[in-house]
C-alpha cells in the first residue's frame, strides 16, 4: 500500500504510507507545536508537545513519530490535547529559569514561542529545580543546562548525525541531564566543536559563545552563501547585524550539508573582520629587501610596506607588467590563480594572463592536490572529476576510503560515510597509514606503508579477478584493455603485496571480496592518493577497481576524489590551468581556439604554459621575471619552500593580491587588497561539481576590492578593456564559452541545490552521476600499472618516512583559521606525530622539542606521541609557518600530472635539549 | 559433564527412558529450596543433611535435591520429604512438609523421620484457622488451593541438571513441534489457547508471533527475547521460574523461535539476580551440550542460539524498546512505538519479546493442548497466573491460581490473611505501575480486563497487601518515588510530571497539603498517563489515581485534619498507640515514665484521660497494642499490663493520699442515667469542669457492666469499687436503685437538669431463636454473669454448653468451670480465627479446660420434662464472604449431631433496653439510640453514649463515648467553648513530650509474659488469674518501646 487516506481535524488527505501524522498535518496546513522534533534528526518524541488524539488509541500519541495508517482519524485541537500541551509547557516552565531577558535564544526559542502561542505564562506545578554550573571553558560553546528541556536533540545530533558520541543522558528520573562522559568539560572529551548541538538546541541551553551579546534572532539578516573552507561546499548563512557577521547558521535543506557544519564552517568566520585585513594597496618600501623571517601569517611586517592609493598601485603594476612583457616577452610573466576565489575571478584571471599578457603560464594550487585525478580519471573515464555526489555516499553498501583523513579534511563527507556505516549498515574499507578517526567506523582497516598504494590496489584487483568476483558483463560491454590488465596483475598476489605494503594478505583478500560483492561500491579518495610521484598511477589503480566491478555510472558508486579547497574544482573548470581553456577545452583544438579568440577578440597563445613547480624552476633559470599571484600562499603550501623562497627572491616583480599579508605577500613588490568571500558575489564549484552561489553579505573591508574588479581594472589599464558590471555578467560569458557550464546562470542557482555540471543548456537539470550510459571517453579503459616505490626512500641518515596533511581545526596555510582565536586555542601550533615506540627510541616525551630534517631543510617543532602513526612514520600538519612541513617535502613530481610528492619523504629527527 | 549430542527424536526418547530407569523409586528424596530460601540458610541445612547422611551411611537410601522455589517463602527455609517414609503407600502425592528449620534441626530429622519414619512436630506447619499441624505438603492450605502449572517443576527438580528436566517430559514439546508441527500450526495452537502476555499488558501471544512471522526481514534474521528484567518491588515470580526451572523458558523460546523463524535469542535478566544468571548460564550450556540449542537441533534444519544479557538494573529496561536498546549496548531508554519490535526490534530486525512466565507456558500448551489451557481461567484470560504475594499478609510467597480467582481467595485463603490480626486495607497489584484495589473489589475475579476496569493492571503479578498501618497517601508517594527515580528522563510528562506529583504527595504527607492539591494531582496524573512516551510514564500515576479514587477520605484527612490515621506520615500523628487509644491516653508518655521508674507520673498521665487505669489495665481490648510498631519487629508492647502495673502500684502504696477535689462548682446541673463506663467517664469529664452531676443507677451497685458483667477472676470487684469511688468522691451525687421511667420520669429529669446523658448500656439478652429456648436450664449469659457477680446462688449444670464467641461467652465458660461444672463447651459458628473474644482470654479458657468447637451452630434445644437434656447442632462450612469481609458460615446438610448437655447459656448478643425512652428519643434501625456528631439525641439537651448508642462494645469504647459526650455537653452549656478545669491537682509534674530524659536504649528483649495463677488454683474459685508485672518486668517491658514519637 503506497498511499493511505486519513482524516485530520475533519479534513481528508491522501499521503504516502509511512508519513507521520505531523507531516500529514503540515500538508493540510495544520500546525502542530513541537519542541524536540527536528527535520534533520530521527524523531525522538520526548517533549510530548506534539501529542494528538487518534481514534481508537488509548493514549495520546506523538504526531512527530506516529506513522499514519489507512483510515486513521486524528484530532489535533481537542480539549484533551490542548490540556496536555499546556501541562507540558507548565512543567517545563517549572524547571526553566525565566531569564529570557538575557537569554541568547530569545526570539528563536521554541519554548518561548509555544508559551506565547498557547498562552502559558506561569506554572501551577512549582517545585524543585536542578541547578547546574554553566560550562563554557572552551572557545565556542556555552552549555547552560539550567535552561535545558532535555529534548535530547543535541544527543541525537552528536550521536546519530555527527557520530561523535560526546553527549548522552546521565542519571535517571528528575536528575536526568545531558552530559559528557563523567561530566568532563567539552575540551577533554574529544568534542570536535561541530556545533551540531548548538544548531539543534531549541532553547538557550547550548549557544554559540562568540555570538553572546551580539544580537537577537530578529535583528539578523541572513545571507545564504557557501563556506570558504574545504571542497565540501557547504551552504552557510551569514547572520548579519549592522554590517557585522555575528554567527553562521545553515539551512537544514541545503543539498550538500543538510544544515550540518564543521567547526570551521560554524565558528571560523572571525577572520573576515580581523584587524589585520589588508585595507589599502601597499608598496614595499624601497629600502626594505625581501624579508624572510617566519611569522604567523606575515604578522608584524606591515611596517616594511607603505600604503598607497589604488591609482598608484595599479599604475605601478601596469607599468611593470608592460615593461617586462616588452623586454622579455609574454612568457616571462606567469600567474597563479586561486582555488579560493570565485569562478568568475578565476575565469577573468586566466583570461587576463592569456588574452592580456599573452601566455598560458597560468596555474594554481590544484596542481598540488588533484592534478593526478584530472589526468588519471581522464585517461580511464574521460573526465577528471568526482563521478558521484556526496549525498549518494550514505546509500553505498561498501565504501573504500583511501588517502583521505575524511573526518578532519572533509568533515561533511565524513558524516555521509559515517551514516552509511551506522544507519545503513554499509561497510567501510579504510586504507590509510594513520589510525585516523574513520578507522572507528571501518569494517576493515588496511594500514599500508606510505607510497605503496599501487601495490595494494593491484593486490585487491588480483583477488577480485582470482576469485572471479568481477563484473564480466560490465567489462565486456563498457570497457577496454581488460586482458592486458589481467595479465599485468598476475604477480600481485596478496602474499606478494603483503611484502610491499605490510598489509596482511588475508585483509587484502577480504577487502577484495567486500568491495566486489557490494551492490553499490563507492571509492572515495583524496590527497593521500594524489600527492605522490605515482599520483596518476594511484588514481588509475582505483579507476581499475571500479571498472573491474562495474561500480561506476550508478547511484552510490563511482570514483570520488575529494577536492581540497572550496573552489579548486571551479578554478580548474575555469581554465586556470596551463594546458586547458575553460571547461577543459583543449588549447590546440582549432574550433575552440577560434571561439575564444572571437569572443575575446585577441590571438591566443597555443603552446602549453608552465605548471606551478615548473614556474619556480623557470624563475630560477631566469626565464620568468614577473609573477602575479591571486589568493595563493605558496610559501607554505608548496613543497620544498626553501626552493620557492629562492625563486621569489629572484623575481624582478611580484604582485600578490590577497586579503592578508601572507607569507608569500611579504616578498611582493605590490600588494593588492582583495575582498573576502563575504564581501562579494560569485559562484563556487564544490568537489562534487556542484555550482553554488556566493553572495555578498557585507561591504568590502577598508578599500579592498573583489578580485574580479581588480583584474578588470588592471586589464583595462593594460589596454584590454574589461567592463563587467557584476560577476553575473562574467558568468554569462563563461556559460557562452564553456559547454559544461552552458546552462548555468545565477537565476537557476537561486535554490538550495545549485547545479552539478555538466549542464549544457538552460533546460538541463545538471548531472549528478557521470558516465551513466557511457563514459565521457566512450569506453572505460583499464590501465595496467606497475608498482614503483616513492621517489625518496629512507636510509641511515633519514630513517623516518614523513607524511603530511591537515588537521580539523586549521585550513591550508592558516591564513584564515589562524586568525580565528578559538581555532588557534584548540590547536595553537604545529607538531610532529610520533609513534610511542619511536618516541622511546629517541628518548622523547610528549611536548619535547625536536628538529626534523630532510634533504631540503629543517624545522623545529614539538613531539606528539600517538598510536595514530605507525612506527617509522611521522606526520606533520602543514598549516603552521613556524614549523612548516613543506620545508621538508620533496618537490620531485609525477611525470604526467606534475604533482609533487608531498605525502612521502625521508626525514630525520633530532631531539633538542 | 560432557554429554553426547542428541541427534534425533528417537535419541531424545531413549535418553529420557534411560533417565527414568536410573531414577530409584525406593529412595527418599529431600527437596530443599536452594534459591529463595538461600537467604534463610537453606544451604547450611543442605550441607548439614549431606554430613549427617554421610555419617549415618544413608547415601543409598536418601537423595538430596537442591530445587528452586517452593513458593511458601513466609516459611523459609522449606523442604519436602517424599515419599513419606512411614506410609510408603503407592502414589501418595505430596510429602512431608517441613519449614523454618535450621541446620540444628537436621540430626533430629534424620534420626526421627529418615530412619524411623516419624514426624518432627515442631517443624510442621500449623494451620492458622484450625490450629492443627499439617504433615502432607499438599494439605497445607497455602498449597491446597493453588494450581501449579508453570510452577510444577519449581521446588521439584534440580534446576542445575538438565536431566531432571528431561526426565520430567522436558523438551518433549520441542520435539513434538519439530517433528509434527509446521510453524503456522504452532502459532495456531498458541492462538487457540488464548495465552496472553504475562508481562503485564496481556497482549495475545499467538497474535504477536503471527504478526512477527508475517513481517518480512530482508536480512532474513529474526530474534526472540525473554524479558526477565523483573523490576517491580515485590515481584519475584519470574525470578523463581528462571531460577527453579530455566529449561521451561528455554524450551518455550525454542518453540517460539521455530514458530517465527528466528535463529537467535536473548534472555535479558537483571544482574541483581545472580542465581538466575547462574542457572540460566548452566541451562544454556547443558542444552548446548545435548544439542538442544545450537545448530541442527534434534537433527532437523532448525538452529537456534541463545545468549544471556545481564541488565544493570534499570526498571525501565523492563519496557521492551528500552530492553532492546540495552541489549544493543545503548542506554536503556524507550523509543516511540510504532514501529513495534515485531517489525523493528533488536538491531532493527523483527523480534518477539515475551516475559518469562509467558515463555514457560508455551511448552505446557504444546504438551497438553490449547483446549486444556483455555479450559482454565475466565472468558478472556486463560490459564493460570503466578502472583507474588507480599506485604502484610501471613503467607508471603508465590501463588499460582487459575485466572479469575478472587483476590480474597488469594489473600485470605491462600495468603492466610493479614499479619497481626490487623485490618486489610488494600492490595497494590502490578507493582508501581499498578493500582491500589480496596476491600470492595476483593471478590472480583482477577483477570486482565477486570483489573483494568478498576484502574489497576495485572502487571507482572506483584501483589502487595496493605493493612490499616499503611497510609495510602504514603503508598502512592512511595511508588511514585520509585517510578520517578527510575524514569529514564526522556519524556517531559514522566520526568517532570511525576516529580511534581511526587512533590505534591510529599507535601501532603508532611501536613503541608493544600485544598487544591488533590485536584491538581488528578489533573497532572491523568495528563502524565495520557501523554508519556512509554509504559513506565503511562502507568506511573496509577497508584496515585487509584488511591485518590478509593481512599479520597484519607487524602482529605491528611490535608484538612492534618492527621494520618495509619500513623505513617510522621508529621501527622503523635504515636500509633496514643492516636489509636479511643480516649487518647498519652501511651508512649506513660511507657517512657515507667521505663524511667516514674510510676506516679505515669499514672497521673493516664488519669488525664482515663479514670480507670486499674480496670482498663485488666479488661481493655487494647487497640493500642494492635497498632504498636514493635509488633512489626516481634510483638507489641504489653501496654495493658503496664497500665495495670502503675495502677496496682498506686493502690498498693499510695491509696489514701489526697485526691483531687473540685474547688468551685458551677450552677449547671447534669443528670447521667447509668453508672457504667460511659456514664462515669462523662461524669469524670464534667465534674472536673465544675458541673453538678447526679448519676441515676437502676441497680444497687454502680459500675454497670464493669461491675456485673465481668467476673472477679478477670476484674476483682474491689478494684472496680475503688476506682468508681475515687470519681464519686470528687463530688458526684449517685442515686442507686433508681429506674428512670419508673421511679423518676424522664420529663422531670429534663426539666430539673440543664443536660441529660443517657448511658444505659445494652443489657438485654438476645435470643437464639431456636426451639426449646424456654426450657429450664437455658440461662441467658447476662443473667448468668450478673447473678454470679452479685453473689447470687447458682446451681451449675454438669455439662454446660455456651453458644457464642464473644467475651461474655468465654467469661461464662470460665465461670462455669469455677462453679464446678464437669464439662464446658463453647460452640461458635465461624472459625477460631474469627472469634471476637480477646485472644488471651480464649487461650486462658482452653488452658482451664474449656472446649471450643468452631463451625458449629445450634438447631434446637431438646428437653425432658421441661428440662434441657441435649442440644442438636449442625456443622457449618465457610461460604462466600459477607459484608463484614468474613466468610459466611453455611450449614452442611446432614451433618446434624447431638450434644449431651444440661445447661445451655446463649451468648449471642446484647441489645439496648430503652422501653422508657421510645416515645422521647429517635431510635436507629439497629435498635440503638440515634445521636448526632456531638452525641446529642433527637431531644435537645439530651445526650447519649456507650453501648446504648454503639451496641455492645468494649469498656474503652464506652469510656470514649462518655468523654466525647462530656465534651459535647460542656460546649453545649458553655456557649460552644470548652471550659477550664477547676480541679486542684496534687501537682506532680511530668514531662509531656520530651519523655526520655536519659539515653535509654531500646531493649531487644521479648515481650514480658504475664504471670498467671496455676490451673489448680484458678478453678478453685474466683481469684484473679493474671498476677501483674513486677517492677522489673514493667521497666524491662517499657524499655521495649520503639519511641515512635522521636521523629526525624
Amino acid at each position: 500500500m503506497d498511499k493511505v487516506n486519513l482524516t485530520i481535524d475533519g479534513k481528508k488527505i491522501e499521503v504516502p504510507a509511512g508519513t507521520t501524522i505531523m507531516s500529514a498535518a503540515k500538508m493540510l496546513g495544520i500546525k502542530i507545536p513541537h519542541l524536540c522534533y527536528h527535520e534533520n534528526l530521527p524523531p525522538i518524541s520526548s517533549c510530548r508537545l506534539c501529542v494528538v488524539e487518534v481514534e481508537g488509541a488509548k493514549n495520546l500519541v506523538a504526531s512527530c513519530s506516529y506513522p499514519v495508517t489507512e483510515g486513521l482519524v486524528v484530532k489535533t485541537d481537542t480539549e484533551r490535547v490542548l490540556n496536555a500541551r499546556k501541562i507540558v509547557l507548565e512543567l517545563l516552565l517549572s524547571i526553566h529559569p525565566i531569564d529570557c531577558l538575557t537569554c541568547e535564544k530569545s526570539g528563536d526559542c521554541k519554548l518561548e514561542k509555544y508559551a506565547y502561542e498557547l498562552k502559558v505564562s506561569s506554572s501551577r506545578f512549582t517545585g524543585e529545580k536542578n541547578i547546574y554550573l554553566i560550562e563554557n571553558g572552551n572557545p565556542f560553546i556555552e552549555r547552560n543546562y539550567n535552561r535545558c528541556i532535555l529534548c535530547g536533540d543535541c544527543i541525537l545530533a552528536c550521536n546519530e548525525v555527527q557520530y561523535q558520541e560526546i553527549l548522552d543522558y546521565a542519571y535517571r528520573g528528575f536528575k536526568t541531564k545531558v552530559s559528557t562522559a563523567f561530566e568532563k568539560p567539552l575540551l577533554e572529551t574529544g568534542c570536535v566543536f561541530c556545533g551540531q548541538c548548538v544548531r539543534v538546541c531549541p532553547v538557550g541551553a547550548i549557544t554559540e559563545k562568540n555570538k553572546k551579546g551580539k544580537g537577537r534572532e530578529w535583528e539578523f539578516t541572513k545571507v545564504k552563501t557557501v563556506c570558504p573552507y574545504c571542497g565540501c561546499g557547504c551552504e552557510i548563512e551569514l547572520n548579519i547585524k549592522e554590517g557585522e557577521i555575528v554567527r553562521v547558521t545553515s539551512d537544514p535543506k541545503s543539498a550538500v550539508n543538510r544544515g550540518n557544519l564543521c567547526v570551521k564552517g560554524k565558528f571560523g568566520f572571525e577572520f573576515i573582520n580581523h584587524p589585520e585585513r589588508l585595507k589599502k594597496p601597499m608598496l614595499r618600501k624601497s629600502d626594505v629587501p625581501t624579508c624572510a623571517e617566519a611569522s604567523v601569517g606575515g604578522r608584524g611586517l606591515k611596517s616594511k610596506f607603505e600604503e598607497v592609493g589604488w591609482e598608484k598601485a595599479l599604475n605601478i603594476v601596469t607599468e611593470k607588467f608592460k615593461e617586462i612583457k616588452e623586454k622579455y616577452g609574454s612568457e616571462a610573466i606567469a600567474g597563479l590563480a586561486s582555488a579560493k576565489c570565485t569562478n568568475e575571478e578565476n575565469y577573468l584571471f586566466q583570461k587576463f594572463i592569456r588574452a592580456v599578457i599573452g601566455t598560458n603560464n597560468v596555474d594554481h594550487c590544484a596542481r598540488l592536490c588533484h592534478a593526478p585525478s584530472v589526468v588519471g580519471l581522464a585517461k580511464a573515464f574521460g573526465s577528471g572529476a568526482m563521478t558521484n555526489t556526496i549525498a549518494e555516499i550514505r546509500k553505498a553498501d561498501c565504501i573504500l576510503v583511501t588517502g583521505s583523513n575524511t573526518s578532519e579534511a572533509h568533515p561533511i563527507v565524513a558524516l555521509e560515510i559515517k551514516a552509511a556505516v551506522r544507519q545503513n549498515k554499509g561497510k567501510l574499507i579504510l586504507a590509510d597509514p594513520r589510525e585516523i578517526e574513520m578507522t572507528n567506523f571501518a569494517a576493515l582497516w588496511l594500514r599500508q606503508k606510505p607510497g605503496t598504494d599501487v601495490a595494494l590496489f593491484n593486490g585487491i584487483a588480483n583477488v577480485i579477478i582470482n576469485e572471479k568476483l568481477y563484473n564480466k558483463k560490465f567489462i565486456n560491454e563498457r570497457t577496454e584493455g581488460f586482458d592486458q590488465f589481467e595479465e599485468a596483475l598476475k604477480k600481485y598476489t596478496p602474499e606478494y603485496v603483503e611484502k610491499i605494503t605490510a598489509v596482511p594478505a588475508k585483509d587484502i583478500i577480504l577487502a577484495g571480496r567486500m568491495y566486489a560483492q557490494a551492490e553499490r561500491g563507492s571509492i572515495v579518495y583524496s590527497m593521500g592518493i594524489t600527492q605522490h610521484t605515482t599520483g596518476t598511477d594511484n588514481v588509475l589503480v582505483l579507476a581499475n577497481l571500479a571498472l573491474l566491478t562495474g561500480n561506476i555510472g550508478r547511484e552510490s558508486t563511482g570514483v570520488n576524489p575529494l577536492r581540497g579547497q572550496n573552489n579548486v574544482q571551479g578554478a580548474c573548470d575555469m581554465g586556470a590551468l596551463p594546458n586547458f581553456l575553460p571547461g577543459y577545452q583543449k588549447l590546440d583544438n582549432k574550433e575552440v581556439k577560434e571561439k575564444f579568440e572571437k569572443s575575446w577578440q585577441v590571438k591566443l597563445p597555443t603552446n602549453s604554459g608552465l605548471t606551478v613547480v615548473e614556474i619556480f624552476n623557470a624563475i630560477l633559470e631566469g626565464k620568468i621575471k614577473a609573477l602575479y599571484i591571486m589568493g595563493e600562499n605558496i610559501m607554505l603550501s608548496d613543497p620544498n619552500i626553501n626552493h620557492v623562497e629562492e625563486a621569489l627572491k629572484k623575481l624582478e616583480f611580484l604582485v600578490v593580491q590577497d586579503i592578508f599579508l601572507t607569507e608569500t605577500a611579504k616578498f611582493a613588490n605590490v600588494i593588492l587588497p582583495a575582498c573576502s568571500f563575504a564581501e562579494k558575489d560569485g559562484i563556487y564549484t564544490n568537489t562534487e561539481r556542484r555550482v553554488q552561489r556566493v553572495r555578498k553579505a557585507i561591504e568590502p573591508i577598508g578599500e579592498s576590492k573583489p578580485d574580479w574588479q581588480i583584474i578588470s581594472e588592471l586589464s583595462t589599464r593594460m589596454g584590454y578593456t574589461m567592463s563587467y558590471n557584476s560577476p553575473g555578467e562574467i558568468m554569462d560569458e563563461i556559460a557562452r564559452l564553456t559547454p559544461i557550464y552552458g546552462g548555468i546562470n545565477y537565476l537557476r542557482l537561486d535554490n538550495n541545490e545549485g547545479l552539478c555540471w555538466p549542464c549544457p543548456d538552460k533546460s538541463h537539470p545538471g548531472t549528478k552521476i557521470l558516465h551513466q550510459e557511457k563514459f565521457t571517453r566512450g569506453l572505460g579503459k583499464f590501465h595496467p600499472v606497475e608498482y614503483k616505490p616513492p621517489a625518496e626512500e629512507t636510509d641511515k641518515n633519514y630513517p623516518l618516512i614523513l607524511t603530511t596533511g591537515r588537521v580539523l581545526y586549521h585550513y591550508h596555510t592558516g591564513t584564515m583559521t589562524r586568525r580565528v582565536e578559538g581555532l588557534n586555542q584548540l590547536v595553537p601550533t604545529g607538531y610532529v606525530e610520533l609513534n610511542p615506540t619511536d618516541g622511546e627510541k629517541y628518548g622523547l616525551k610528549d611536548g619535547d622539542s625536536v628538529k626534523v630534517s630532510s634533504r631540503r631543510g629543517s624545522i623545529l617543532t614539538k613531539v606528539y606521541l600517538t598510536e595514530r602513526v605507525a612506527s617509522g612514520i611521522v606526520f606533520i600538519p602543514f598549516h603552521f609557518v613556524e614549523s612548516a612541513a613543506n620545508i621538508l617535502t620533496n618537490d620531485v613530481f609525477d611525470p604526467e600530472a606534475k604533482m609533487p610528492e608531498l605525502k612521502v619523504c625521508a626525514v630525520s629527527l633530532t631531539p633538542l635539549k | 559433564m560432557n554429554k553426547k549430542r542428541i541427534k534425533s527424536f528417537t535419541e531424545l526418547v531413549n535418553y529420557r527412558n534411560s533417565l527414568k530407569e536410573k531414577f530409584d523409586p525406593n529412595k527418599i528424596y529431600l527437596r530443599i529450596c536452594l534459591t529463595g530460601c538461600r537467604a534463610y540458610g537453606s544451604m547450611d541445612v543442605k550441607n548439614a543433611f549431606l554430613k549427617e547422611i554421610e555419617k549415618r551411611k544413608l547415601k543409598d537410601k536418601v537423595e538430596i535435591i537442591g530445587t528452586g522455589c517452593h513458593g511458601f517463602c513466609a516459611q523459609a527455609p522449606v523442604m519436602t520429604i517424599e515419599p513419606r517414609p512411614s506410609v510408603r503407600s503407592e502414589g501418595e502425592p505430596g510429602g512431608i512438609f517441613y519449614s523454618r528449620m535450621t541446620s540444628e534441626d537436621v540430626p533430629e530429622i534424620v534420626e526421627k523421620t529418615l530412619t524411623k519414619g516419624k514426624i518432627v512436630e515442631h517443624l510442621l506447619y500449623e494451620d492458622r484457622k484450625t490450629g492443627k499441624k499439617i504433615i502432607n505438603s499438599l494439605e497445607v492450605p497455602f498449597y491446597k488451593e493453588q494450581v501449579k502449572n508453570v510452577l510444577k517443576n519449581c521446588g521439584k527438580i534440580d534446576p542445575q541438571n538438565i536431566d531432571d528436566y528431561i526426565r520430567n517430559e522436558g523438551y518433549d514439546s520441542l520435539a513434538k513441534v519439530l517433528q509434527k508441527m509446521k510453524p503456522e500450526e504452532v502459532i495456531e495452537e498458541i492462538k487457540e489457547s488464548g495465552l496472553r502476555g504475562r508481562g503485564g499488558a496481556g497482549f495475545p501471544t499467538g497474535l504477536k508471533w503471527q504478526l512477527c512471522r508475517n513481517t518480512n526481514s530482508f536480512a532474513n534474521k529474526k530474534f526472540v527475547i525473554c524479558n526477565a528484567d523483573e523490576g517491580d518491588p515485590g515481584a519475584f515470580m519470574d525470578r523463581a521460574v528462571v531460577e527453579g526451572d530455566p529449561h521451561s523458558v528455554i524450551e518455550g523460546m525454542l518453540i517460539g523461535a521455530y514458530a517465527i523463524s528466528a535463529t537467535e535469542g536473548y534472555i535479558y535478566v537483571r544482574a541483581e539476580y545472580p542465581i538466575a544468571v547462574q542457572h540460566i548460564k548452566i541451562a544454556i550450556q547443558q542444552a548446548e551440550e545435548l544439542g538442544l540449542l545450537g545448530e541442527n537441533i534434534l537433527g532437523t534444519d532448525f538452529s537456534f542460539n541463545l545468549k544471556i544479557k545481564e541488565g544493570a538494573g534499570a526498571f525501565v529496561c523492563g519496557e521492551e524498546t528500552a530492553l532492546i536498546a540495552s541489549i544493543e549496548g545503548k542506554r536503556g531508554m524507550p523509543r516511540p512505538r510504532p514501529p513495534f519490535p515485531i517489525e523493528s526490534g533488536l538491531w532493527g530486525k523483527p523480534t518477539v519479546i515475551n516475559n518469562v512466565e509467558t515463555w514457560a507456558n508455551v511448552p505446557l500448551i504444546i504438551q497438553k493442548g490449547a483446549n486444556w489451557f483455555s479450559g482454565l481461567g475466565t472468558e478472556k484470560s486463560k490459564g493460570t497466573k503466578i502472583f507474588s504475594l507480599a506485604g502484610k499478609v501471613n503467607n508471603t510467597g508465590l501463588v499460582e491460581v487459575p485466572m479469575g480467582a478472587t483476590l480474597r481467595k488469594i489473600i485470605f485463603d491462600i495468603g492466610g490473611g493479614i499479619v497481626g490480626g490487623r485490618k486489610f486495607k488494600a492490595v497494590q497489584l502490578g507493582g508501581p505501575s499498578g493500582g491500589c484495589i480496596p476491600e470492595e473489589y476483593l471478590d472480583m475475579p482477577v483477570d486482565y480486563d477486570s483489573l483494568q476496569s478498576i484502574g489497576a493492571i495485572m502487571g507482572s503479578g506483584g501483589m502487595i497487601v496493605l493493612d490499616e498501618n499503611n497510609c495510602m497517601v504514603e503508598i502512592a508517594r512511595y511508588f511514585l518515588e520509585f517510578t520517578q527515580d527510575e524514569s529514564c528522563g526522556k519524556c517531559i510528562p514522566c520526568r517532570i510530571g511525576t516529580k511534581r506529583m511526587l512533590e505534591i504527595l510529599a507535601r501532603i504527607t508532611k501536613g503541608e497539603g493544600k485544598d487544591e492539591d488533590i485536584g491538581l494531582l488528578v489533573k497532572l496524573a491523568k495528563m502524565v498517563k495520557d501523554s508519556s512516551l512509554c509504559g513506565l510514564g503511562q502507568t506511573a500515576p496509577n497508584p496515585v489515581l487509584t488511591t485518590i479514587n478509593y481512599f479520597l477520605k484519607e487524602y482529605e484527612t491528611h490535608i484538612q485534619d492534618k492527621r494520618c490515621l495509619s500513623f505513617v506520615c510522621e508529621a501527622l500523628y503523635t504515636t500509633p498507640c496514643m492516636d489509636t487509644c479511643p480516649v487518647n491516653i498519652e501511651v508512649h508518655g506513660y511507657v517512657a515514665l515507667i521505663a524511667q521508674g516514674k510510676f506516679h507520673e505515669a499514672l497521673d498521665l493516664i488519669k488525664e484521660r482515663n479514670p480507670f487505669p486499674s480496670i482498663c489495665g485488666r479488661v481493655c481490648h487494647h487497640p493500642c497494642e494492635i497498632r504498636c510498631r514493635r509488633a512489626e519487629i516481634d510483638e507489641p508492647l504489653a501496654l495493658r499490663a503496664l497500665k495495670r502495673f502503675v495502677a496496682d502500684h498506686e493502690i498498693e502504696l499510695e491509696r489514701g493520699k489526697i485526691k483531687p477535689k473540685v474547688e468551685k462548682f458551677r450552677a449547671e446541673k447534669v443528670a447521667i442515667i447509668g453508672s457504667g463506663p460511659a456514664g462515669l467517664s462523662c461524669a469524670y469529664y464534667l465534674i472536673r469542669r465544675g458541673y453538678r452531676i447526679t448519676i441515676f443507677e437502676a441497680l444497687e451497685t454502680p459500675g454497670g457492666m464493669m461491675a456485673v458483667g465481668i467476673p472477679n477472676y478477670r476484674l476483682p470487684k474491689r478494684l472496680t469499687r475503688l476506682e468508681i469511688s475515687d470519681i464519686l468522691n470528687m463530688g458526684i451525687e449517685l442515686k442507686t436503685g433508681v429506674e428512670i421511667g419508673k421511679d423518676i420520669s424522664f420529663d422531670k429529669l429534663t426539666k430539673e437538669y440543664n443536660a441529660v446523658f443517657v448511658a444505659i448500656g445494652a443489657k438485654k439478652n438476645v435470643k437464639l431463636g431456636i426451639p426449646g429456648e424456654e426450657n429450664e436450664g437455658v440461662i441467658p449469659v447476662l443473667d448468668f454473669l450478673r447473678d454470679v457477680n452479685l453473689g447470687n446462688v447458682i446451681s451449675i449444670g454438669r455439662k454446660v454448653t455456651i453458644i457464642g464467641g464473644g467475651d461474655s461467652a468465654i467469661d461464662a465458660a470460665r465461670t462455669s468451670i469455677r462453679l464446678g461444672t464437669k464439662e464446658v463447651t463453647v460452640l461458635y459458628r465461624r472459625s477460631l480465627e474469627e472469634m471476637p473474644a480477646r485472644k488471651e482470654d480464649i487461650n486462658e479458657a482452653k488452658l482451664e479446660g474449656v472446649k471450643i468447637e468452631t463451625l458449629v451452630a445450634p438447631v434446637r434445644i431438646l428437653s425432658t420434662n421441661g428440662r434441657v437434656n441435649s442440644l442438636e447442632c449442625i456443622r457449618m462450612k465457610l461460604g462466600e464472604f459477607d459484608k463484614t469481609g468474613r466468610r459466611r458460615p453455611i450449614p452442611i446438610e446432614g451433618s446434624e449431631f447431638k450434644i449431651d448437655t444440661d445447661m445451655v447459656i446463649p451468648a449471642v448478643g446484647q441489645a439496648v433496653d430503652f422501653t422508657f425512652l421510645t416515645d422521647k428519643l429517635e431510635i436507629t434501625e439497629e435498635g440503638t439510640i440515634k445521636v448526632d456528631e456531638n452525641q446529642m439525641t433527637s431531644y435537645s439537651g439530651v445526650f447519649a453514649g456507650g453501648d446504648a448508642v454503639t451496641g455492645p462494645e468494649t469498656v474503652i469504647s464506652a469510656l470514649a463515648q462518655g468523654m466525647r459526650a462530656g465534651e459535647a455537653i460542656d460546649k453545649y452549656l458553655n456557649n460552644g467553648k470548652v471550659s477550664e478545669e477547676v480541679v486542684a491537682k496534687t501537682k506532680i509534674s511530668y514531662p509531656t513530650r520530651a519523655l526520655v530524659e536519659e539515653e535509654i536504649e531500646v531493649a531487644e528483649t521479648k515481650r514480658q509474659i504475664m504471670p498467671t495463677l496455676k490451673k489448680v488454683e484458678r478453678v478453685k474459685g474466683f481469684k484473679e488469674v493474671e498476677l501483674g508485672f513486677t517492677k522489673e518486668m514493667a521497666i524491662t517491658e517499657a524499655k521495649r518501646c520503639l519511641r515512635c514519637y522521636e521523629k526525624e
